[in-house]
């Protein structure tokens, strides 16, 4: 074989790797990722919190046990979410929805249960403080290029739901709602795999 | 007579713009993440530090504050705390005094944190979170500004690098 024959055929085996590696790249990079959603306007991600995260979350912080069980009852959903685009984007947890695999309803556990749980085992102040810290806000007008992140907490569910985020925009709320679902979201136990 | 009149007139007006331009200046270039506030009074912050002594806002006119809560278990605060402790020297605090505020956590939790990225800063403990929540921070960490009166100036959202220009350029122009 000449010399030239011999280069070429080397850079194409070399084209046909390379190739082959950059598709693979490429898939992985757009394959859409599960509870991720992102455009121009807002980015928004769930993440699911297993009770072992909980667990080592609050034990290192030496809450009670009791405070402990209490919260791995729940289903703990942490909601990231930034304005990418509207001078602002207005977080409004009640405007949000939460369906099961029925589309019925889920409530949400919101702060007042927290304060009388915590209350009833005598938690401690700094202990409620830390927890209060560690929830999404209320209520939150979000500014251009402002994250916010936070956990929402649900009754356990054993089926897959849906959580539906339904932003007002504009500072007086005069803009369209920018609504963002996701499907299939599971309550995390320790056994699954990511 | 007319002469020193309009002598008077023309140094007010220098002052006069003089002290619209640097407002115009800290509003119009802002750093990323920055925000305005309406210049209310700052509310009561009395607080031991980690060796017990007691540091009241009220006591601290005369000098800009930078007023920053966190907690060691928020990840963007744990980020952002060795950016406070490389611009700390920077700073005269007789100018600008940086001020941190533990929420609701232990001293041992906090020594074992800022021992290891922040050595020279000796926080506030907000031992049982009701400072924090008297000011209501748009989340942890957040930084207030309060000016040499005492009032709310600016509000930084969560955790930067604060030793990047933009950041040092305001900091310095605050100071100015």
């Amino acid at each position: 074989m000449n010399k030239v024959l011999k280069i070429t055929l080397i850079v194409n085996i070399l084209s046909v790797f390379i190739l082959s590696f950059s598709n693979f790249i490429f898939a992985a990079e757009t394959k859409p990722k599960k509870n991720l959603y992102e455009d121009t306007e807002v980015y928004m991600r769930l993440v699911l919190r297993t009770p072992e995260q909980l667990i080592a979350f609050y034990q290192g912080r030496e809450f009670k046990q009791e405070a402990i069980d209490k919260i791995l009852e729940t289903c703990y959903v942490t909601p990231i979410v930034k304005n990418k685009k509207f001078d602002v984007l207005w977080l409004e947890l009640d405007s949000w929805q939460f369906l099961d695999i029925n589309n019925k309803p889920i409530s949400r556990i919101k702060r007042d249960y927290w304060k009388e749980q915590w209350q009833e085992i005598k938690l401690k102040r700094a202990h409620q403080s830390t927890f209060g810290w560690t929830l999404m806000p209320e209520v939150r007008d979000l500014r251009f290029d402002e994250g916010v992140g936070g956990s929402v907490i649900l009754p356990w569910q054993t089926k897959p739901f849906t959580v539906i985020a339904n932003f007002p925009t504009g500072a007086d709320k005069n803009g369209p709602v920018k609504s963002v679902t996701f499907k299939g979201v599971e309550c995390k136990t320790d056994i699954e795999q990511e | 007579m007319q002469n020193r009149y309009r002598a008077g007139i023309s140094v007010a007006l220098f002052f006069l713009c003089f002290l619209l331009s640097q407002n115009s200046i800290a509003e119009a270039s802002l750093p990323k993440g920055l925000m305005k506030l309406d210049g209310r009074p700052a509310l009561p912050l009395v607080l031991n530090n980690m060796d017990e002594e007691t540091f009241d806002l009220s006591k601290k006119k005369g000098r800009w504050l930078f007023v920053h809560f966190w907690a060691a278990w928020c990840g963007p605060c744990r980020r952002e705390m060795p950016k406070i402790q490389a611009i700390f020297p920077k700073f005269d605090p007789a100018k600008l005094e940086i001020v941190l505020v533990n929420t609701a956590e232990s001293e041992d939790t906090v020594f074992s944190f800022l021992g290891s990225v922040a050595p020279d800063l000796n926080p506030l403990m907000d031992t049982d979170g009701l400072v924090t929540e008297a000011w209501q921070p748009r989340g942890l960490p957040a930084t207030f500004f309060v000016d040499p009166n005492g009032k709310l100036q600016y509000l930084a959202l969560g955790g930067r690098d604060w030793t990047e220009p933009e950041y040092l350029d305001f900091l310095n122009k605050l100071i100015k």
